[in-house]
């Protein structure tokens, strides 16, 4: 299972970088981050880029900010980083513990967040998390740079709104006030997600935390892309935060979904896991909401 | 017509080196073949199984899913590297003493891997080891012996960092 | 014990395990292990030296398709490239892989497809390169002509009239169909309170060792000899077979043994990746490595494990007493079926587990379909059989109201030796103390308190309780009592080892067909010379010997490994022993039988400052001839070839199959699960094991086999499944969908020891290598079911995926 041949590039800049997609166009080029996901493809031979232009050497693209309200991530920050980082923890838990749901340690010792968020599988935990958070992505091209919207980034399985020639530079990410909970269902340990949910939960600043303020819920694994359960948001938004409201919640959101069956679950156990963990999801988001209190 | 190559300068145990490699050459086939140093093994080539861990800037990271030009100006260890002068790393003299190794073919990435874990929790739990190693697969012994392997290991290896005879 | 001391025909003589041991029951650490913690275990792949050239196998997309034209000629232009071979060619280089299977001239396996393909994955042309990448580049490059046919992939519907044909010439998808009747099955069955009656299905798993199987392979043009270096194992007695296909005769090839990254059964007897090895060297005339990846063990390692649906009938009365069995078992062995229906002799060497069933009934139908062919795992179907008779005992105990504890306990055999209806026999055991230790060290009162509270919290715990055999040594009569006139009754499983002395009293022991794959035969042998010789075990030295000049040997499988090893060394060293006695004699001018040995020599009895080591006779063997009388040759050397000491004939009528597999242990699992009935997730919160399989020669390494057997037996039960689909692919084709249970998976095992040894081998030693996995698959499905109980649910099929406990549940109007 070796690669096939391809042409490479390590440029120094992000200019250089897209420069070297636009004019290899005709040879399916392939931005190279941390590898976690392209070379096993490759190994596979099921991914035949002609020219494969690699990140590492990029200035600039990697590394962790506040930004007020935002939280910034260069594309190329390695996930073992943001796993450790304070800052991420402190401004958005759920990034931290989505991040120690991907894989093992050794991969995210090497993969990075852009390279997640580009590749798009509609089981990743970071899509999920930045959908969850309406995060806005940056991506540079030969045109200059653009911001899209999360909600607009993943366009189905493996695929997303990024040009040929454009490369992701960095993840900006709003500071949710609340608690968070990022949960999974996966067969054998840190093992990809059957099913994933990203739950986010603002209580209400009034009395003991007895109703949701707003809620924001993203599932993985259920659809060509990521989705956001808005039907349900929109049901907790200004409802009690008690297990009946909570349960039916996340029955209405299950429900009206139409997963894809594969060998690991058909769409009814999908359905089912997906009912099972935003239910579970929001619960530990109420929780650890009330334990900020 | 010779494919393209590139060259890349690394450590490798401690040693430098200066190469001409394909961009797609794997860096577990580099270090196995290129450099002479076969205990990196290759078990599934996707990712998955760990048995190619090595260290890459102390790191863990998978070799069969790394080109070799991805390693370019690091430094690099492998279970090559862990003896030393003649001596067994207390990892290896523990996998051996409490046999957490049967085929030895997931060892030399198993040793690795541990040698991080115990470099950034000097003091595990044997729960927080196994869920550590749960990132390597091995086939034969069911975990259990590895985990007790790395526990003495981190005793000694604690007891020999205070000055204290092990 | 009256049988044991009663001359039993055929057996051999019951031995006296009266003396003490040093060396023999020591956790010593191994003697393989330096090299491998070092990173120079010298596997296969480390073996690459310059110049050698690389094969990578094109393989078939399609399940079932005809063979049309070929385009090579692209790939025979590609840089690096030396050869490209297609089915076809392959077909006139080389004759069939050797098999066991029906009439090769209808059921014929080669090395490369050559008219149809008929499984995703098998090989139908092998490109040689300079390296592994170019070889794989050429593939890319070769095209072939397919004509899809269809597949079949049930086993019950290939069976059936009308299906596909996976072997046109056999006219049938039925392999192999038997049905076998040992003892009064109707009687026991009329006189039964109750019939227990199920349906069970086991799905395939395998052993994918981490290390796949590759083989090195030299043509030398002088001598029209192969040399192959390769990991897989079982040569010497069976290496005409390979040679044949390599059309070679038998002393023109040499199949050397490597170090194996773990074999599980997978490497026993590959021979595929050696003659394609072999096939390429010779074409090209240079140097070829054949290494498999891991796409092409997945699919195509010739090595799937057991593929069954079982209907059962167990007779019973109504206090529990166990009557008779009625097994019909279809199992599906794939496109090929190269051990024949051998591992259905494993299952009725210990068909009726460990109690006094005195009657069965055995309906054996071998179907053929499109997928990968079975080979060897880890219990070779033996593990299967336990499964299914657990379940029934379990289905029994809870139909007729009793304890499932109960009611194995009060059907144990007792008195050994034992025959069972089959024919085979138990050697020796003590089901009751297994069983006692095992309950003890399970906590097993305990753990039924902590159920019923937890049940009061709506949680869903479950406590598996099996009792169940593992059988040790077969003998070749599995492979072929199932003919009345089989072609090739062979009767021949031997395995020798030779011990040298050199001058300085340093013993050497050589091997043959032996190599290592994770168990330890260095270490056993080191540990049995040690204990003959009186020296340490890291002070013998082991040699594995290549097949062509190697004594006969049959090699590891049905755990058979250190008892055979054992019988090697003692006959060889009794052998040493004898000439080295005579030859102390002589140098201490006194009678041989005035000689004891003690301590590393030969002294005098009763004045034992007159002595020699055996180093002081060594040397004089080696160096003084004429110290020594004329018909004393020099050196101090002996081999034995050590027959299987007990196998008995099957009689003609097939009533009794004979004895064929009694070196018998027998083992107690407790495992305590909980199941998420909203997610079908199994975590175990305790689980105990013990196990007895004789005398161990280091039971360390023992407990490493159960621990690692467990796992696997935690991974066919939960996590492991080969899924094709109806079009014949195969879903789970890589390690992202054919899961392997990491240490997370597998729960921390509290393991017992009980030794009741076997009254006919050295030692009293058993085999106990695959215990773990033929027993944890059965101890799981009956904890998953003792947790769904209250809900009226229960499993029938492993493994139990999240999926399948789901369905269950909803089908039972629990929604998840």
């Amino acid at each position: 299972m070796k690669p096939p041949p391809f042409a490479y590039a390590a440029p120094d800049t992000v200019e250089e970088a897209v420069g070297l997609l636009t004019e290899h166009a005709d040879a399916e080029p392939r931005v190279l981050a941390g590898g976690q996901s392209l070379i096993p493809l490759m190994n596979f031979r099921l991914a035949k880029p002609g020219y494969l232009v690699d990140l590492r050497n990029v200035a600039g693209l990697s590394g962790i900010r506040r930004e007020g309200d935002v939280l910034v991530i260069g594309a190329m920050t390695r996930m073992a980083e943001v796993e450790r980082s304070p800052e991420v923890a402190v401004a958005a838990p759920l990034v931290t513990e989505a991040v120690g749901l991907v894989a093992h340690v050794p991969v995210r010792n090497s993969g990075t967040v852009g390279g997640s968020l580009a590749h798009a599988d509609p089981a990743a935990e970071l899509p999920a998390v930045a959908l969850a958070l309406d995060a806005d992505l940056v991506a540079a091209g030969p045109g200059g740079t653009r911001v899209i919207p999360a909600a607009a980034f993943f366009t189905g399985p493996y695929s997303t709104a990024l040009a040929a020639d454009e490369i992701l530079t960095e993840i900006r990410l709003p500071v949710w006030p609340g608690g968070h909970a990022f949960t999974e269902f996966s067969r054998v340990h840190a093992n990809f997600a059957v099913v994933a949910v990203a739950a986010l939960v603002e209580l209400d600043g009034d009395g003991d935390g007895d109703r949701i303020r707003r809620a924001a819920l993203a599932l993985a694994g259920v659809a060509p892309t990521p989705v956001r359960a808005t039907a349900a948001e929109r049901a907790l938004a200004g409802a009690p935060a008690d297990a009946a409201t909570i349960r039916a919640a996340a029955d209405a959101a299950a429900t009206s979904l139409s997963p894809a069956g594969d060998l690991h679950a058909s769409p009814e156990t999908r359905r089912g896991l997906a009912r099972t963990y935003l239910r579970r999801g929001i619960e530990l988001a109420v929780a650890r909401a009330r334990n900020e209190r | 017509m010779a494919p393209d190559t590139r060259t890349i300068s690394l450590t490798v145990n401690g040693q430098p080196h200066v190469a001409q490699v394909e961009p797609r050459r794997l860096l577990v086939d580099f270090l196995r073949e290129d450099l002479g140093l076969p205990g990196t093994h290759i078990g599934c080539e996707h990712g998955v199984c760990g048995t190619c861990t090595v260290l890459l800037n102390g790191a863990s990271i998978r070799s069969c899913i790394t080109l070799a030009v991805q390693a370019d100006g690091a430094s690099i260890d492998t279970v090559e590297g862990l003896a030393q002068g003649g001596e067994l790393h207390p990892l290896q003299d523990e996998f051996s003493e409490k046999q957490g190794l049967q085929c030895g073919f997931c060892t030399p990435g198993m040793l690795m891997r541990a040698r991080e874990i115990l470099a950034e929790n000097p003091d595990p739990s044997p729960g927080q080891v196994r869920e550590a190693i749960a990132s390597n697969l091995c086939r034969c012994t069911g975990y259990q012996f590895i985990t007790e392997a790395v526990i003495s290991a981190a005793a000694r290896m604690r007891a020999s960092k205070e000055g204290v005879a092990p | 014990m009256t049988a044991a001391n009663q001359a039993t025909p055929g057996a051999p003589p019951v031995r006296d395990h009266s003396a003490s041991r040093r060396w023999v029951g020591q956790s010593i650490r191994r003697v393989e292990d330096p090299k491998f913690l070092l990173g120079r275990g010298g596997y296969i792949a480390d073996r690459i030296t310059p110049g050698t050239l690389h094969a990578a196998v094109l393989r078939s997309p399609f399940a079932h398709a005809r063979i049309g034209r070929i385009e090579t000629a692209a790939a025979l232009a590609a840089p690096g490239v030396h050869a490209v071979i297609t089915g076809r060619e392959a077909a006139e280089l080389c004759d069939p892989m050797p098999d066991f299977g029906p009439d090769p001239a209808k059921h014929t396996w080669r090395c490369l497809a050559a008219e149809k393909v008929r499984y995703v994955g098998e090989g139908v042309a092998v490109v040689v390169a300079d390296s592994r990448y170019l070889a794989e580049d050429a593939l890319e490059l070769i095209e072939v002509e397919y004509e899809p046919l269809p597949p079949v992939t049930d086993p019950e519907r290939a069976l059936a009239a009308g299906s596909p044909l996976v072997h046109e010439a056999l006219e049938s998808n039925c392999a192999y169909e038997r049905s076998f009747d040992f003892g009064d099955v109707e009687r026991d069955f009329a006189e039964a309170d109750v019939v227990i009656r199920d349906r069970l299905r086991w799905h395939r798993s395998g052993g994918q060792p981490l290390e796949t199987v590759g083989a090195i392979a030299e043509y030398d043009q002088g001598t029209g000899s192969f040399t192959i270096d390769t990991n897989t194992l079982s040569f010497t007695s069976y290496l005409f077979m390979a040679a044949g296909t390599l059309k070679v005769p038998v002393n023109k090839l040499d199949i050397r043994p490597v170090p194996a990254g773990g074999s599980f059964g997978s490497k026993l007897f590959a021979n595929k990746p050696a003659v394609i090895a072999g096939m390429c060297a010779r074409k090209t005339g240079r140097r070829v490595a054949y290494l498999e990846d891991r796409s092409d063990n997945i699919a195509n390692c010739d090595h799937h494990g057991s593929d069954r649906v079982y209907d059962v009938e167990l007779a019973m009365m109504r206090d529990g007493t166990m009557r008779g069995l009625k097994i019909d078992v279809v199992d599906d062995y794939g496109a090929y079926i190269q051990f024949g229906v051998g591992h259905h002799g494993n299952a009725l060497a210990q068909v009726v587990g460990p109690y006094t069933i005195g009657s069965v009934r055995y309906r054996v139908r071998a179907a053929l379909t499109n997928k990968n062919q079975q080979g060897a795992y880890r219990g070779f179907g033996s593990e299967v059989n336990n499964w299914m008779l657990e379940q029934m005992v379990d289905k029994a105990a809870r139909e007729l109201g009793l304890d499932p504890v109960a009611v194995r306990r009060m059907n144990f055999i007792r008195d050994f030796p034992h025959f069972i209806p089959t024919g085979n026999v138990y050697d020796s055991g003590d089901y009751e103390r297994v069983l006692d230790h095992a309950l003890e060290l399970a906590r097993y009162d305990h753990w039924r308190d902590e159920q019923r509270r937890l049940r009061e919290q709506g949680r869903h715990i479950g406590i598996g309780v099996i009792t169940a055999q593992e059988r040790s040594v077969f003998s070749a009569t599995e492979f072929w009592f199932w003919f009345d006139e089989p072609g090739a009754p062979v009767t021949s499983t031997p395995e020798s080892v030779s011990l040298k002395v050199d001058a300085t009293g340093g013993i050497t022991a050589v091997l043959y067909s032996c190599a290592f794959w994770g168990n330890s035969p260095e270490t056993m042998v080191a540990q049995l010379v040690a204990e003959e010789f009186d020296c340490s075990p890291y002070d013998v030295s082991i040699v594995y010997h290549g097949s062509r000049d190697g004594l006969p040997a049959t090699g590891p499988g049905g755990s058979r490994t250190t008892v055979m090893l054992a019988g090697a060394v003692e006959g060889a060293s009794a052998k040493i022993k004898e000439k080295a006695r005579r030859a102390a004699a002589h140098l201490l001018e006194i009678g041989p039988d005035d000689l004891e040995w003690s301590d590393g020599g030969f002294r005098v009895r009763g004045d034992p400052e007159r002595k020699k080591t055996l180093g002081e006779i060594a040397i004089m063997l080696h160096l003084f001839k004429h110290s020594f009388p004329e018909d004393m040759e020099s050196g101090l050397d002996a081999s034995k070839v050590f027959d299987h000491p007990y196998t008995t004939m099957p009689s003609a009528d097939r009533k009794d199959l004979g004895v064929f597999y009694p070196f018998v242990g027998h083992a107690c699992h407790v495992p305590v699960v909980e199941v998420d009935i909203e997610t079908g997730a199994v975590t175990f919160l305790n689980y105990a094991a013990v196990h007895d399989c004789g005398t161990l020669v280091n039971p360390r390494s023992l407990a490493g086999h159960i621990v690692g057997g467990t796992a696997q037996g935690i991974g066919t039960a939960l996590y492991e499944e080969f899924v094709y689909d109806d079009d014949g692919q195969l879903l789970s084709s890589s390690f992202m969908d054919y899961l392997i249970p990491t240490a997370m998976e597998v729960p921390e095992l509290t393991i017992g020891h009980v030794e009741t040894p076997s009254p006919y081998t050295p030692h009293g030693i058993k085999g106990g290598g695959e215990g773990g996995r033929m027993m944890a698959p059965a101890a799981i499905n009956a904890a998953v079911n003792d947790a769904l109980a209250p809900l009226g649910v229960r499993l029938t099929e492993l493994p139990m995926t999240p999926e399948r406990i789901l369905a269950a549940l909803r089908a039972a109007g629990h929604a998840g």
